[in-house]
């Protein structure tokens, strides 16, 4: 009886850590919505820690292209993340024209896009720090192109 | 005696108030606005760029023309226009209107006022009108630490932070208006 609990209360504090440091950086949040008849509606949540864990297992060469776009740019993200993150929350960039209207805006220590077309509405949500380690990590791959 | 210590606590409040005002100069953001708008297409871009931001990111950029902070200006020379030479020269010239060019196209006027570097163009071929305001200390910062065909830009985004809220540009024209300016509002308008 008393190893059951013991065993339970183990496997509740793994679980607990385990929570707790997929949930340590945030969360990607995506939801697309379709207004015609019958159109798609995604409404996905996933823990931002999974994104470069799970870029750790995908083969270097399918990363060789993209890794050699980002790497002049890592100086400029690393020094834009932690400058992101101590400004206040608002509008970075916003473009309205007679159909479409597409928000850039920083909230907490998200990056925030919405897109509102007349067909459809995009809403991506991705934490600052995520989206540096998962940038990382595609630019420290070492494929070939 | 009591008079003496309504005078000290006042003097405490004093003190309170004034350090309290400089916590809250010290943390106020910076922004630099930019607004395009075009009546044609109806359309509208707004960008709300933290000025410190821009100080943390510009050093950081090392592509094309832009690095290390400043920006080659070697094509301006290339039309036998100096920027920076013309800067020195302003930056010893007595206030007033230094050109004031008035033709069939276009008037153009560069002045400086009040610590302001004052530029006016009225193209009237396009029915466009343009005006840049530069504070004096943006204009110096733009030359300060540069070779000749150089512009610090990183170090006039350090002295934008210390001016007051103004317009540095405005383009007003039949299709389209730009508008370029800093304060302290997050969401521009």
């Amino acid at each position: 009886m008393i190893f059951l609990a013991k065993l339970g209360v183990g496997v509740m504090g793994t679980a607990l850590i385990g929570a707790a440091a997929l949930s340590s950086e945030g969360f990607i949040h995506v939801k697309v919505r379709e207004s015609r008849a019958g159109g798609t509606r995604v409404n996905l949540i996933v823990p931002a820690a999974l994104v470069p864990a799970a870029l750790k297992f995908v083969p270097d060469h399918h990363l060789a292209k993209a890794s050699k776009q980002l790497r002049p740019y890592l100086p400029v993200i690393d020094a834009a993340v932690p400058a992101l993150e101590v400004c206040p929350d608002g509008v970075l960039v916003e473009v309205i024209d007679a159909t479409d209207h597409v928000r850039i805006t920083k909230e907490g220590g998200s990056f925030l896009v919405e897109v509102n077309q007349p067909d459809n509405e995009v809403n991506v949500s991705v934490p600052l720090r995520a989206a540096q380690s998962s940038i990382h990590e595609i630019a420290e791959a070492n494929g070939f192109d | 005696m009591k008079t003496s210590g309504k005078g000290f606590s006042a003097l405490v409040v004093f003190s309170a108030l004034l350090v309290a005002t400089f916590a809250v100069a010290a943390t106020t953001t910076r922004y630099i606005h930019v607004r395009v708008s075009s009546a044609g297409t109806h359309e509208l871009v707004r960008v709300n760029l933290p000025l410190s931001l821009a100080e943390q990111v510009i050093p950081a950029i090392n592509h094309g023309q832009l690095r290390d902070g400043k920006v080659r200006i070697g094509h301006l020379d290339a039309n036998n226009v100096n920027v920076r030479a013309i800067l020195e020269a302003l930056k010893a010239a007595p206030e007033g209107e230094f050109v004031n060019v008035q033709d069939v196209g276009n008037d153009v006027r560069v002045a400086k006022e009040h610590g302001l570097m004052v530029v006016h163009v009225a193209d009237k071929e396009n029915r466009q009108n343009i005006d840049v305001t530069i504070p004096w200390d943006v204009a110096q910062a733009l030359i300060s630490e540069t070779s000749e065909n150089q512009l610090n830009v990183e170090a006039a985004v350090k002295a934008l932070e210390n001016v007051g809220d103004m317009n540095l540009v405005k383009v007003t024209g039949q299709d389209q208006n730009v508008r370029v300016w800093v304060d302290s509002r997050s969401s521009g308008e």
